[in-house]
């Protein structure tokens, strides 16, 4: 079993549903994205053409953040699932120097999206599970997963851009996809075996 | 360049850069980390050299500057009170990094009680010393080492970078021994460390001058931050810190001493401005870091 997934770019069309479900889902705070998406313009008129990226962490087959880790507290499930023991971490942010995804996120001190009016009872209760001084990241919705359901952004999404499933199972939606129409990692020059496959637009 | 009062607004905008700066080892608490880095090195530099010497005010300070780095660095931590967990060294430059700091500390401490109680020239002063210079060794290996495995920041990715920060340490050691000389001469080895100084300064600007051409022609992050360093947002700590007050000024002062002896204060004004290089060369390298461009389109 190894957990992985594939974004077709060709049905993202940019909504941030997926960002935005995200952080519904973990409550993470203000300045975290466990999920987000890139946009970029190339080309000069009339020939434009705007780029949607999604990003999170790729949960990679040999993560760097792992192998810098100094305490261990970085480690990789038996499914795949790359995680933060958050009481472990010294939050020396190594790991995300080492990332070459950006998918880590240090949760400095606890702050609010409405500032001087202090949290919401949303806030409140969701900033709750995230301890300061630490790393975050996006952990497939580990939680989802074990109650048999899909991560919040696959199932989020409108344009159903997003497939997940078992990369080890070769008759999965996500290896037929990855095979029938040429899914790619991102940055597979790194060697890090991302689970994590776009296929193109 | 934009200035943020708010890092959360200062974060959403690199996050629509192509090329993200990396700001967690370098601004706000990241400093400390510069700090630590930065002491280290000139702590196991200088324990080098004074043991070698039996100069002991050298040997004293040095474990002091080693124990103020340990402090920067625990400061820096987000959770410090678990500093214990960071020994995991079989893949890690930073776990590798606490354990010879560590290693340096006690056998420094030790060799020092065993010397001041005459048991100097004993078998067991040389293996306590052969530890500390073991510990000062990874010390001074484990900083360009912990940058160089960083894939993801590609000014980092650099095997001169474990290279440019031996030959930084080795020269903060020189330099912190400098320090000494108007109040306590060095005597016999006084022109020595003159001439090792200079040399290690001249051999570390040759370094610098060898990374940056390299990365200037390699990927494009690298040459974004090479480009920061050189006509950007990093160019004034590059330009003053590095390249004036850290290079041309010592080199002038020990070019200027080869030829007509300068004085004792002008030797330790070398030692203080190739302090200052140093720290400044580890700002600079950490700054002008930026993150792997994963859309290659110019904002």
């Amino acid at each position: 079993m190894r957990y992985g997934m594939v974004i077709d770019l060709k049905r993202c069309f940019g909504c941030y549903g997926c960002q935005v479900s995200c952080k519904a889902e973990h409550a993470t705070p203000p300045g975290v994205f466990f999920a987000r998406v890139v946009k970029r313009e190339s080309g000069t008129y009339p020939n434009v053409r705007k780029v949607f990226l999604p990003l999170l962490c790729m949960h990679c087959e040999t993560p760097p953040c792992e192998a810098v880790c100094p305490t261990g507290a970085t480690s990789k499930r038996p499914d795949g699932i790359v995680d933060v023991d958050r009481e472990v971490c010294v939050g020396c942010r190594y790991c995300m120097q080492a990332c070459p995804y950006e998918a880590r996120y240090f949760h400095a001190k606890t702050r609010y999206y409405f500032g001087a009016q202090g949290p919401t009872e949303y806030e409140a209760v969701g900033y709750a599970k995230h301890p300061t001084g630490v790393v975050m990241k996006c952990n497939f919705c580990a939680h989802r997963l074990e109650r048999g359901e899909e991560p919040s952004c696959v199932l989020t999404c409108p344009t159903h851009a997003r497939t997940f499933g078992d990369l080890d199972d070769p008759q999965s939606e996500v290896s037929r996809l990855i095979k029938e129409r040429g899914g790619e990692p991102l940055h597979p020059e790194l060697g890090t075996g991302p689970s994590v496959y776009y296929l193109p637009a | 360049m934009r200035v943020f009062a708010d890092p959360f607004d200062r974060l959403m905008d690199d996050l629509q850069e192509t090329a993200r700066p990396q700001r967690e080892w370098v601004d706000g608490r990241g400093l400390l980390l510069i700090a630590g880095h930065f002491l280290s090195g000139v702590g196991a530099g200088g324990w080098a050299f004074s043991s070698a010497l039996g100069f002991l005010p050298g040997e004293i300070t040095s474990l002091v500057v080693v124990g103020l780095s340990g402090l920067a660095h625990l400061l820096f931590l987000g959770r410090p009170e678990r500093f214990w967990r960071m020994v995991r060294i079989r893949t890690s430059w930073v776990g590798r990094g606490f354990v010879g700091l560590n290693i340096l500390m006690a056998a420094g401490v030790v060799y020092l009680v065993l010397r001041a109680a005459g048991l100097g020239g004993s078998g067991l002063a040389s293996v306590v010393w052969g530890l500390s210079l073991l510990g000062a060794g990874i010390v001074m290996l484990y900083k360009g080492n912990v940058y160089a495995v960083c894939r993801a920041i590609p000014f980092w990715n650099s095997s001169l970078l474990p290279v440019l920060y031996v030959a930084y340490a080795l020269r903060g050691g020189t330099a912190l021994l400098l320090l000494f000389l108007p109040w306590t001469p060095l005597s016999a080895e006084q022109g020595l460390i003159e001439v090792l100084e200079l040399w290690i300064g001249l051999s570390a600007g040759v370094c610098i001058l060898f990374y940056l051409t390299i990365m200037a022609n390699s990927s494009v992050g690298a040459k974004r931050s090479v480009e920061d360093l050189l006509r950007g947002r990093v160019a004034a700590a590059f330009y003053v810190g590095v390249v004036a007050v850290g290079f041309v000024i010592p080199v002038a002062i020990g070019i200027l001493n080869a030829v007509t002896p300068v004085s004792m204060g002008a030797l330790a004004l070398v030692g203080v401005a190739s302090l200052v290089g140093d720290f400044y060369v580890k700002y600079a390298i950490a700054k002008a870091g930026r993150y792997l461009p994963h859309v290659y389109q110019a904002r």
